[in-house]
């Protein structure tokens, strides 16, 4: 059944590119009178939205160049920049596998393409639970439980979290420098017989939340030169064209193109057997590299991308920017808010909002792969120093990073690792002859050892890739692990973590900041 | 009168040889707090020395860390304070792998203690203190005590020699890879981990591996034998020559 309308645009209203013709032409004053209808018609669109905003696999819906789906905050604006999708036959969006799963499951529009805890939620009520989303492979806290029950799929439906089973020992080193142990398995997959540590296939299982396929030239855009710069080290190269590229694809960099990605996810999450054809996958990589994603309306701030406001807003401003480009006084990491500073009141919270972003400092201290790098530690920075790419706020170097919110003790879990928790921990133990994590030494609680699964190294234990900012509002909850269920726990997770002494006020700036990108 | 001045330019060089003195000493660091950027100093026998600034990794300095020692090896320079520090330059920082909690030390800012502007970022490419050339055919990369981690530098350095190697029609790059040792100003002396050579050599070469030059084009030494140290020229014997033959 389908449950998603898509939305043409509506009569009256302009695409995003007529838009901007449209602005080039028209006096100040038809501008005015713009801006008011285009008010006017966002409210229109985020009252007449379907609550149920779904893309089944294999619907055969045609996805529109541009549509909106209202979320809490507001509105996200889907921008298809090659024209409207034919979904029917669209290996995205057609099941492939064996669990009738397609990407689009787990890469739905209305989320920014990620998908959202609450949206997981509706689908288990819908479906009794029956949706291929809630597949036992990774849909479920463990596939040897019931699955028929919803405390078997308690991680996905509380926290959005899906399953990644990862190969023990490491795929890339199979003399790891750290030994691991089971020191809490509240899902019991990783003790499981047959998916576990010690079954036929040894296998580490650990819950991540999706990304979102989208605004992916910025994310795939790698830093200047051939070198991971925190690591001394080449970067890894594309096999198809020899080329370094960025590995900030995956929270563990463990693939690092699109295709290599497609492909995997069609054998871990949908359960395919062999690999995609190239045809498919050729389909698949130019769907994804044109969609992009981000909040078109706001309900503090209203329309996001009208003419003369910020310009780092909105699909189509991510669309025309430039990929690769470093944060810059002359360029900051979301262009500039300046419009806004004399405007509203609550648009001159998200003006400051970003201003704390861009400048205020604190010490950053014990971040493995930023403080370790050279930076020294601490170091005195402000968030852009690690959000530091353009549009997208994630790192143009390789951005895995010990922030802490896997290791004890700054994890976001509960606070000893003997404690009741929703998250598997494990103790590892480096090699007396190996190089310590840098800040918690030979003997680390985790509960995602992050980039150190794949490479095997202590340094590693707790990295994982820092996230896009774009779309926030549409697909919480937030971290890797999902621990932040809305922005304001994201910011205080950081304010905590950091002794940012973040102010009321300043917090309230970072959130709206936060929520209209 | 040509006479009389360069006289006194000799006996003032001789007295900046007589003054400089070189420092090398295993410390917790310490982080200053200041109005701008954060400066990093370091004590030894109850004098405090300033180390350098805060920067980004296209900088020469990179600090050291706290919750680790730091074993520092410097020249301590002529002219004022900064920081409050006694300035080593040119000074190395090497931070040691193992935790110490007891390294903690941040101090607050100080209405009267101002960190200086930090020196302009070297362009990539640039020959910088822990890169030395004699012309485009040879890089020498010096390295921190126990590391075979290349800062950006040193990276880039490598990365001209690949590129000298396919532009000249090279036939060899010759890598000579060294184990250090350093003498500490109290006598001590500190000898780098046993196979730290072989380490830093593999590091280069699977990065000229990596930028296209063939492995059959290489030649690789491994010097694991430490040059006896002595507290004047030790951090310059932590080191990979890289240098390119032509047939």
């Amino acid at each position: 059944m389908l449950l998603f309308t898509p939305h043409p645009p509506l009569r009256g209203t302009l695409s995003l590119q007529e838009r901007d013709s449209f602005q080039t032409f028209f006096s100040k004053s038809m501008k005015t009178l713009f801006l008011t209808l285009s008010l006017i018609c966002f409210a229109g669109l985020a009252m007449s939205q379907p609550q149920l905003q779904w893309f089944q696999a294999g619907g055969g819906v045609e996805l529109p160049k541009e549509l909106t789906f209202a979320n809490a905050g507001g509105r996200l604006g889907i921008l298809n920049a090659d024209g409207p999708v034919s979904t029917k036959g669209h290996p995205f969006f057609e099941p492939l596998g064996i669990n009738g799963r397609a990407c689009v499951t787990c890469h739905q529009p209305a989320n920014a393409m990620s998908v959202a805890v609450s949206t997981i939620r509706e689908r288990w009520l819908a479906t009794n639970g029956k949706d291929p989303l809630f597949a036992a492979i990774d849909g479920s806290d463990n596939p040897s439980l019931p699955q028929d029950r919803e405390t078997s799929h308690s991680l996905l439906l509380n926290r959005g979290l899906f399953r990644v089973g990862l190969p023990w020992p490491p795929a890339q080193n199979s003399n790891p420098e750290f030994t691991i142990e089971i020191v809490r398995d509240p899902t019991g997959v990783n003790r499981d017989s047959a998916w576990g540590l010690k079954s036929a296939k040894p296998t580490v299982s650990v819950f991540r939340r999706p990304r979102p396929v989208a605004n992916l030239k910025y994310v795939l855009a790698p830093d200047n030169g051939p070198f991971n710069v925190k690591l001394g080290v080449l970067l890894d190269k594309d096999p198809a064209t020899n080329k370094p590229v960025s590995m900030n694809m995956m929270a563990d960099a463990r693939v690092t193109t699109l295709a290599t990605q497609a492909d995997s996810a069609y054998r871990d999450h949908q359960e395919g057997k062999g690999q995609l054809r190239q045809d498919q996958l050729n389909r698949i990589i130019a769907f994804e590299s044109q969609v992009y994603t981000a909040q078109v309306f706001d309900n503090g701030a209203k329309n996001l991308t009208e003419a003369g406001g910020p310009g780092g807003l909105g699909p189509l401003n991510l669309l025309r920017e430039t990929a690769g480009v470093l944060n810059s006084p002359a360029k900051p990491v979301f262009l500039t808010f300046d419009a806004w500073k004399g405007s509203t009141e609550f648009r001159q919270s998200v003006a400051r909002g970003n201003e704390i972003f861009l400048n205020r400092t604190f010490w950053v201290k014990d971040v493995a792969h930023i403080n370790s790098i050279g930076l020294g530690n601490p170091a005195k920075r402000s968030c852009a120093v690690c959000h530091n790419a353009v549009m997208s706020g994630m790192d143009r170097a390789p951005g895995w990073v010990d922030l802490g919110t896997t290791n004890y003790p700054t994890w976001t879990e509960p606070k000893t690792w003997n404690e009741p928790g929703e998250l598997p921990v494990f103790k590892l133990t480096c090699r007396s002859e190996a190089k310590p994590h840098p800040y918690l030494g030979r003997v680390i609680y985790t509960s995602d050892p992050g980039r150190a699964l794949i490479t095997g190294k202590c340094a590693d234990i707790g990295a994982i890739t820092m996230g896009q900012f774009r779309g926030l509002a549409a697909r919480a909850p937030y971290f890797s692990n999902g621990s932040a269920k809305n922005l304001r726990e994201l910011v205080d997770y950081y304010d905590r973590r950091f002794d940012m002494g973040l102010t009321t006020q300043e917090k309230e700036d970072l959130i709206n900041f936060l929520g209209v990108l | 009168m040509s006479r009389t001045r360069g006289l006194l330019v000799v006996i003032l060089l001789g007295t900046a040889q007589l003054h400089a003195q070189n420092l090398s000493f295993v410390t917790c660091p310490i982080v200053r707090d200041t109005k701008t950027t954060p400066c990093w100093l370091a004590e030894y026998k109850g004098e405090t020395y300033y180390l350098g600034n805060q920067g980004g990794v296209a900088q020469d300095f990179y600090p050291p860390q706290l919750n680790h020692e730091v074993l520092v090896e410097g020249i301590v320079a002529a002219g004022p304070r900064v920081c409050g520090g006694i300035p080593l330059r040119p000074v190395k920082t090497s931070v040691f792998l193992e935790i110490n909690r007891a390294c903690s030390t941040i101090l607050p800012a100080e209405d009267t203690i101002e960190a200086p502007q930090s020196p302009p970022r070297p362009a990539i490419g640039e020959a910088v203190s822990w890169v030395r050339s004699d012309g485009p055919a040879d890089r020498t990369l010096y390295f921190d005590f126990d590391s075979d981690f290349l800062s950006l530098h040193t990276s880039t350095a490598v990365q001209s020699m690949a590129e000298y190697f396919q532009q000249s029609k090279a036939s060899e790059i010759q890598i000579a890879a060294f184990r250090g040792a350093s003498k500490l100003s109290n006598g001590e002396v500190l000898t780098e981990q046993r196979d730290i050579a072989a380490a830093r050599a593999a590091k280069v070469r699977d990065i000229l591996i990596g930028l296209g030059v063939p492995a059959a084009a290489l030649k690789v030494q491994v010097v694991n034998e430490a040059r006896t140290p002595d507290g004047i020229n030790d951090l310059w014997s932590r080191k990979v020559m890289l240098s390119v033959k032509k047939p």
